[in-house]
Formats: C-alpha cells, structure tokens, sequence
C-alpha cells in the first residue's frame, strides 16, 4: 500500500511538479493540493490516464479567516483501491472557477449547489439560476459569515416561549387530576 | 323550515356527527413525520377504526396533516394543497416543529410558526409523536368537530387578507391561482 502510494505521487509529481502532497494516511488515501490554473489538468490526468475514474465527492469549505474558498474533489481508482482528495483553493471577495463539468457531468449538480449555497462562479456553466432554493433573496447561506439565527429570527414569526419557566407536569396533573409517580417526582423541576 | 335556527342547529349536530367519523387524511407528508403514518395506518394502531383513512387527492380529503418541518418551498405547495381542498377541510400540525420551529428553530429556510400561515386546528406535540399520540391527535380533533368548534377554514376565508400578507412576505413570487371556493 505505501509503495503503491509513494510511486502514484511520483507519476503525479512527474507532471505536476508544483503540488504539495500529504501522505501521511495509514490507509488507502493521500491528499494533492494544487492552484486553481492546473485544477481542470489534474483531474484530467487522474481520470484519464491514471485509472482514478469515479468522483466519490465534491465539497467546499469556507476558510473565512484566510479569505479563501477550498474546493476538495475526492476522485477513487477501482484498480488500485485508492482515493485521492484534490484541493484547490480559490480568492474568497472574487471566487470564481471555470466549470469542470466536462471531465464528470456529475459535477454540474455540485457546481450549481456550490454556486447557490456559496457564491462561487463557475465561467461556462449553463444552468438556469435557481438550483434547490426557491425566491431566495439573502446572502448564499453556506458561507460561514451569514447568521442563520439572525436571519431567521428577521425572516421569521416566533413563538414566544414561557417567560415563568413554569413546571408544567405539575400543572397538567393539576388539571387532570393525574398522579405523578414516584419515580418520576425527582425528574421534575 | 330549514332556515328556522333550531332545524338548522339540527342539521348540524348531524353533519358534524357525520364528518366526526369519516377523516380521510390526504397522502401527503412534508418533512420528516410522514414515517409515523404508516404504523398509525397499519394493523397494530389501525387508525381505519377511527375512520381515519388516506385520500388520494386534495379535493377528496378533509385533513390536511403538515408532518413535521415545512421549508418555505413546501409551503408554497402546502397552500396551494389547502386551498384546492373542499369544505369540510381540517389542519392538523404535527411535531414540534410546526409549533416552534423544533430543531430547526435556527434553519433559514423553514418556517417556525404554522398557524401564522394556515389555520390550525389541532397540534400535536412530540419530536416524533408516536403512534398513539397522533391517535390521540385525532381523537381530539374529533371531538372539535363534534362541538362544531373546529372552523379554521372558515377562519381562513375570513382572515384571507391577513393570511396572505403572512405568506407573501416569505414567497415574494406568487404566482399562485385564486381558488373561488
């Protein structure tokens, strides 16, 4: 397993001289991250001539403190029976990326959450606007600067809650004429 | 003669007792409630006997459950379902977070409070209420219709104006018909 890791980042290192890898996994993965120009060539690569033919997962994490956008493709080689995770990371004020949906039509689904739930603009992409949202008129809602709550609370009624903070068992078994029993009693505030 | 107010109080004990056994629950379930219905329908709680049973389409039933959490596209749908149905019609609110939100109290995309949106007849608590409890539900609401208390539709009608304004904050683009009921 390591040899066979440590000669597929060879093959990688061999064409993509400027990755950094981390491979440090005591099992079947090691992780490739890579600038956003060489994204579309990696996967390309790793798809085509290194065997690694199904996309398992897309995802995207904020990195609000560093200003950036991480998109993380996580591609599988039924062969080899490894996964790679590629990284690639983008500005977070001007995100955009061209669509990769060419190397996995699958991807387009993804793109098009990425673009409403985050705000990332894939170049060439051809989808109508609204994906899973309907009307939406906020911020996209993934990013990690928008407060849900307080979005909510504005967006939404509330019911407001008991202020007494009232025991309400005792209350209903008032009403009822319910017995608590014993073992109950300590539950209750 | 039926117009006289003492036929008419008549007539509606016995409609009312009429309507009282025969529930027929649209086959709808918003969220994730809906998977509480199929034991409630089933052998071991049999709500049939109850006569509550499924329909198939909204201008065959009479209840309207909202099973659980309603995002603001399913209420687009949800009022759309309420307003094709006829007269009888019944909402029963079921979970928690169709009283307060629930465990979505903070989601930005689901609504907290129901009856701002829909009449509201019976609720019924629980994060998921279990069989029994929505037998219980139904019962309750049963009793409503009994005592001819249960007129959240004829509270919609009345209140349209208000409801509306409630539900188009949330769904800017309406382009809902208008049902003349």
């Amino acid at each position: 397993m390591k040899e066979l890791k440590e000669q597929l980042i060879n093959r990688i290192k061999a064409h993509f001289p400027d990755i950094t890898v981390e491979n440090n996994f005591n099992y079947n993965r090691f992780d490739v991250s890579i600038n956003k120009e060489s994204i579309h060539s990696i996967l390309f690569y790793l798809k085509d001539v290194m065997g690694f033919k199904h996309l398992s997962d897309t995802n995207c994490v904020d990195w609000l403190e560093e200003g950036e956008f991480e998109i993380v493709f996580i591609v599988w080689s039924p062969a080899e029976k490894i996964k790679i995770f590629v990284r690639t990371r983008i500005d977070r004020n001007n995100p955009v990326l061209e669509t990769l949906d060419m190397i996995w039509p699958q991807l387009h689904t993804y793109e098009r959450e990425f673009r409403e739930m985050f705000g990332i603009q894939f170049t060439g992409l051809e989808a109508p606007d609204e994906f899973i949202l309907e009307d939406w008129q906020g911020p996209p809602p993934y990013r990690r600067d928008f407060d849900t709550a307080a979005f909510a609370a504005e967006t939404f009624f509330e019911r407001p809650g008991r202020e007494d903070a009232e025991d309400v068992r005792e209350a209903i078994t008032k009403l009822t004429g319910e017995e608590i029993p014993e073992f109950a009693k300590k539950y209750s505030r | 003669m039926i117009n006289d107010k003492n036929s008419q109080k008549i007539v509606d004990i016995i409609q009312n007792w009429a309507r009282q056994h025969s529930i027929w629950v649209l086959a709808y379930g918003t969220g994730c409630g809906a998977i509480e219905l199929p034991p409630t329908m089933t052998s071991r709680y049999d709500a049939e006997r109850l006569g509550v049973r499924g329909a198939a389409t909204p201008r065959q039933a009479d209840v309207l459950l909202i099973t659980g959490y309603l995002t603001t596209k399913t209420l687009k749908r949800v009022i759309r379902v309420y307003e094709q149905m006829q007269d009888p019609k019944y909402v029963v609110g079921f979970g928690s977070c169709t009283i307060n939100g629930g465990m979505y109290y903070d989601s930005y995309n689901t609504i907290k409070v129901l009856d701002k949106y829909l009449p509201v007849d019976v609720y019924i608590n629980g994060c998921m209420p279990r069989p029994e409890a929505v037998l219980s539900g139904f019962a309750k609401l049963q009793e409503r219709i009994a005592e001819g208390r249960a007129e959240g539709a004829k509270k919609y009608k009345e209140n349209l104006e208000w409801y509306r304004a409630n539900q188009k904050k949330i769904i800017p683009n309406w382009v809902m018909p208008d049902y003349n009921w």
